[in-house]
């Protein structure tokens, strides 16, 4: 009779007995099948010496304590648990044993410990470093995404003056004059360097179809106002190289686009098909006309040193280009009328702060 | 000198002829007309030239016969030896102290010289006693004894003897007596103050071994009892400090060693190989530096075998193809028969042809060459820094030969083994690094790495009885202690308190482990100790059985002849009484030679069963056997089994593959070289051996009936946590109990 269990003044409480659901047939025997299946699987060679050295290492790890017969008799003999034997001065633990697995030379195994180590406690240290840089990193870039932003800003301001003073001459002189060697130097290259460039893109190659270029000035203008809406053409060369970059990169979309519409139209037509019905100004309204093409083909070092510059540096240029020229004030957003910008505080964002 | 100078000019022949009555020639008058040399000798008051003129002789000083040429050419070769030059050095010394520390290094010759200084100033002849030199092997021992007694003209056996385990070369005469430390502590056990000796030497005390330590130990005591007793501690290490501290600042007296500088390679990476880092270093030698020997260190005697083979095979084809001189390989370790052990000293090969290039000789050896064994001629050492090494851990009370890296001072010895001759190159496969952080300054002495149970059994008998406090130069580990109490308390010959039971007592008259001794006591409770007593000898000797690895399916075979179902130790048995059969009796070498059997173990077996026996005869144990014809005479013996080993049994893991320890749960494999199958429930061993595995060696099949039965209170159930092997022994004790209630009701 067990007295125990039906004391009900024991502090014990009782473990929740586990409430299992209704097993069912099926699942009774699978849950079976497995715990037989665990239980009499054949251990591999590696299990079964991983286990003998587990078990040698845990009991090499627990020493001889008070219920081994030998430490009543040595405490008789006046042993204090924790010294050693002798004159106390002697060893408390026993020699640990190693096992050497391999043939591996005197001091192998501590140079790969020492090569592993170094690795680890490299890759911390970068890991480190990197946690570190972060924050500044990111700040960084969201700065300079936001000065680039500021740039683009700054660029179409300065473009939009710029043509706005453009016109204004313009309409001073003779139009003619003033595009007529503005043309022509854009098709010379033409020929020669679209050519392999478009082979190369296999892009089809309408454009060797020099004849077409000929428009006049006045057809020319007109088509100029139908297409780039209000924006003067010229060669992107010619363009002031604080806004160029603008300039180039619309027109890369540009062509971009047309690009896929000539893909998609060459689908159903040959590329060089040369509809007769087509006027001029449906060629140059649907893109076939593609003068400006080459010329963003072409290298631009001197684009290319600007925009090497950081984008605060290009922003303070641009920014300083349109006070100076303009009256502007990027950061007020608003042109004075004379030089001495009576009322704004200062050339930087911060003085507008 | 005053002596009696007709003895040299009669003809020694002349003189024992019956006819001539000379009465001075009797020697049964000797003594009246002695005016001997040893008159002018006063004990601890002689010096280096007195001791010289009794050794010019004409007639040995000891025996007073008259002294032969032999002599005289050795006694040359003696006078150049280093230690001679300090001959008076150590007289003063000597005279002045009890206990001196004398260093020397390897060919100072301190080995057999300081002995016979001690004699011509201790006199021992004279004031019968005797001087023990100890050796910590028993090569050693009686090499050494037998080159003293060529040194001084005598019969070994007679003024210079030795004494180790199991063989006594020592008579009444015995002046000078070569021993190994064992047999010093033993008999000790029977003389505690070590009264016959006036001098005891320690030799080798470098080593460490367990038993040197131990009398090291015992002689600081005796020491103090024993005021007139001289102790000489000779080391060939220069951590004399340590001996010095240890015996109270005792003088030491060092005498260099002939050696020459020696100049050490390190290689500049950790070796992935260091086997064959060894062969690759050694073939390189052999190609590109002078003449010279090669010794190379490995760890046993499998490596040394392969490698030995490997070096001919590539030596041989570096002459046919690179015209490099001969290369003769040479293994060396413990195993080896003397006979093959000696070829290591065979001069190298000669060139080829004459003119072409010098031959040499490689030999390939464990760490017996690093000390022990002086070969001439080595220029060259290949160090891979490791050599095989006892451990003992008393958690898991394992006792097994393991790689282990050498220490520094071990290093040392193993490099200035190149400069012995001349000016030499060591080779250590490893780098400075290594060398500097990774081996540890001395190699742990053997007390640190050995069971004690047998060690205890000793002292205990020696009447040291305060074993936590005995002062040792190195205690230790409290457990190892605990460990070997316990053992001796399970075996019945400590009782609780520690005390040395009668059974101990009796234990302790045998030179054998506690647990070997023990079953051979209690074998006559089983009807058999004449059985268990050859079996007894049997595990006392090297391995039996022989393995070539040329011939191992057939020595597998002629193995299964003598195998018997239950066991290798039945099987032992059986291969020993066909040993001593009438068939093998007829040409004994013969028979074992056919039968893959070692003749010098079985002989040497067959000596230790005779001292063996001799003991018990003398401690009136009985010499019984069960009839062969009795169904019961296996099964006696492998009780009897039980009574000694009760604590070496691993019963069967459920899962069916392994074993497992009792008590200490350690996953274990049966020996490949059992006999057994691997369906025996319980099984009992002679060895725990760890090697890359857990194996279990020299085993029989037990019943647990048994080991409930003879063993009780070990195998008390409530000691065994729950698991495996108590759930069987519970299962065997109701199995006991319902067996005796049917008996009962019957």
């Amino acid at each position: 009779m067990d007295g125990d269990s039906d004391d009900y003044m024991n502090m014990a409480i009782a473990d929740p007995v586990e409430k299992r659901g209704k097993e069912t047939y099926t699942q009774r025997r699978i849950r079976k099948q497995r715990e037989a299946e665990i239980k009499g699987r054949t251990k591999s060679k590696a299990e079964l010496r991983a286990e003998e050295a587990a078990a040698r290492e845990a009991a090499l790890s627990k020493s001889l304590d008070a219920s081994n017969k030998g430490y009543k008799m040595m405490k008789m003999m006046g042993f204090q648990e924790g010294s050693a034997l002798g004159k106390g001065d002697g060893r408390t633990e026993p020699l640990n044993i190693v096992v050497k697995e391999d043939r591996g030379g005197v001091g192998l195994d501590s140079e790969k410990k020492r090569k592993f180590r170094e690795q680890v406690d490299q890759e911390a240290k970068r890991v480190k470093a990197e946690e570190g840089n972060y924050r500044d990193r990111v700040k960084k870039e969201r700065e300079e995404k936001r000065t680039e932003g500021l740039v683009l800003g700054a660029q179409k301001v300065a473009e939009k003056l710029d043509t706005e003073a453009d016109e204004a001459e313009d309409s001073k002189n003779t139009p003619t004059a003033a595009h007529s060697p503005a043309r022509t130097p854009i098709i010379q290259p033409l020929t020669t360097r679209a050519l392999t460039l478009h082979t190369l893109a296999t892009y089809p190659p309408i454009i060797l179809t020099p004849a077409k270029h000929k428009p006049s000035t006045a057809a020319d203008d007109t088509s100029q106002s139908r297409v780039g809406s209000s924006r003067k053409v010229r060669p992107t060369k010619q363009i002031n190289v604080l806004w160029r970059g603008l300039v180039r990169h619309r027109e890369e979309k540009e062509r971009e686009r047309r690009m896929r519409y000539d893909l998609h139209q060459s689908l159903s037509r040959l590329p060089t098909y040369n509809d007769p019905t087509e006027s001029e100004d449906d060629k140059q309204a649907l893109g076939k006309n593609n003068a400006l093409e080459v010329d963003i083909e072409e290298e631009d070092p001197e684009l290319e040193e600007f925009d090497a510059l950081g984008p605060a540096e290009r922003l303070s240029r641009l920014v300083s280009y349109l006070r100076e020229k303009y009256h502007y004030c990027f950061w007020c957003k608003y042109r004075y009328p004379d030089d001495t910008m009576d009322g704004c505080p200062g050339a930087t964002e911060e003085d507008h702060d | 000198m005053d002596r009696r100078p007709e003895a040299e000019e009669k003809p020694r022949a002349k003189r024992v002829k019956v006819s001539d009555l000379n009465p001075k020639d009797n020697p049964y008058l000797a003594h009246r007309y002695e005016e001997p040399a040893t008159n002018k000798f006063r004990r601890y008051a002689t010096t280096a030239a007195m001791a010289k003129e009794a050794e010019d002789g004409p007639n040995n000083f000891f025996t007073g016969q008259p002294l032969s040429q032999q002599y005289f050419q050795i006694l040359e070769a003696r006078r150049s030896l280093p230690v001679h030059a300090q001959r008076d050095e150590f007289l003063n010394i000597f005279h002045k102290s009890q206990i001196m520390v004398f260093v020397g290094e390897t060919g100072s010759g301190k080995t057999t010289q300081i002995p016979q200084f001690v004699l011509f100033d201790d006199l021992p002849h004279i004031h019968r006693k005797m001087v023990a030199c100890t050796q910590p092997r028993r090569v050693a021992a009686m090499s050494v004894a037998q080159r003293v007694a060529n040194e001084m003209d005598v019969d070994l056996g007679d003024e210079v003897g030795y004494s180790i385990r199991f063989e006594d070369v020592t008579s009444q005469k015995t002046v000078l007596k070569y021993m190994t430390d064992g047999m010093l502590l033993r008999e000790a056990m029977n003389d505690p103050d070590m009264r016959r000796y006036s001098c005891i030497i320690l030799d080798e005390a470098h080593e460490r071994t367990l038993a040197t330590d131990i009398l090291m130990g015992l002689l600081k005591e005796v020491s103090i009892r024993r005021r007139d007793l001289k102790i000489i501690i000779m080391s060939a290490t220069l951590d004399a400090q340590k001996f010095q501290k240890y015996f109270n600042d005792a003088p030491l007296l060092a005498v260099p060693g002939r050696t020459h500088p020696v100049e050490i390679f390190y290689t500049p990476e950790p070796e992935r190989d260091y086997v064959e880092a060894a062969l690759r270093t050694v073939l390189q030698i052999h190609a590109s530096e002078p003449e010279g020997d090669i010794l190379l260190f490995l760890t046993g005697e499998e490596e040394i075998e392969d490698a030995a083979r490997k070096i001919s095979l590539e030596a041989d084809e570096m002459i046919r193809e690179a015209d490099a001189g001969p290369l003769r390989v040479y293994p060396l370790y413990g195993t080896l028969p003397p006979h093959q052990q000696q070829r290591i000293f065979e001069p190298a090969p000669p060139p080829l042809r004459p003119g072409g290039r010098p031959g040499r000789k490689c030999i390939i050896a464990t760490n017996i060459a690093e000390t022990s064994l002086t070969i001439d001629g080595i220029v060259y050492v290949v160090d891979p820094g490791f050599s095989k090494q006892k451990v003992y851990n008393p958690r898991i009370r394992v006792e097994s030969l393991l790689v282990s890296a050498i220490s520094k001072a071990s290093a040392q010895q193993r490099a200035g083994r190149a400069g012995r001759t001349r000016p030499g190159k060591c080779f250590r496969l490893y780098t400075e690094a290594a060398f500097k952080k990774e081996l540890i300054e001395q190699t742990y002495p053997e007390i640190l790495r050995s069971n004690l149970a047998s060690t205890v059994l000793e002292l205990k008998k020696l009447g040291v009885d305060d074993l936590v406090h005995f002062d040792l130069m190195d205690p230790p580990a409290p457990e190892t202690l605990m460990r070997a109490l316990e053992e001796l308390n399970f075996l019945a010959c400590l009782d609780d308190d520690g005390n040395l039971t009668h059974l101990g007592r009796l234990a302790s008259e045998f030179p054998l482990d506690p647990a070997l001794a023990v079953m051979l006591i209690s074998s006559p409770e089983f009807y058999c100790s004449n059985e268990i007593l050859s079996l007894t000898a049997l595990l006392s000797v090297p391995q039996i059985f022989v393995r070539p690895a040329t011939a191992r399916k057939r020595a597998d075979d002629m193995k299964a002849r003598f195998a018997h179902p239950d066991g290798d130790h039945l099987t032992m048995l059986n291969v020993y009484h066909a040993f001593k059969g009438p068939q093998a009796q007829v040409n004994t070498k013969q028979w074992c030679h056919e039968h893959y059997l070692s003749l010098r173990a079985l002989q040497s077996a067959d000596n230790v069963r005779t001292q063996l026996k001799r003991i018990m005869e003398r401690e009136e144990l009985e010499l019984l056997s069960t009839p062969f014809e009795d169904r019961k005479y296996y099964e006696n013996i492998r009780r009897a089994l039980v009574s000694g080993f009760f604590m070496q049994v691993a019963k069967k893991n459920q899962s069916g593959k392994g074993y497992t320890t009792v008590k200490d749960n350690q996953d274990v494999l049966l020996h490949p070289s059992t006999v057994l199958g691997q369906d025996s429930e319980w099984v009992l061993y002679n060895e725990f051996v760890l090697t890359t595995k857990n194996y279990i060696r020299t085993i029989t099949a037990v019943r647990p009936e048994w080991l409930l039965e003879i063993a009780d209170t070990y195998y008390n159930i409530n000691d065994f946590p729950k698991g495996d092997v108590r759930s069987a022994l519970e299962r065997t004790i109701e199995k006991i109990r319902r067996k005796k209630l049917l008996k009962g009701r019957n």
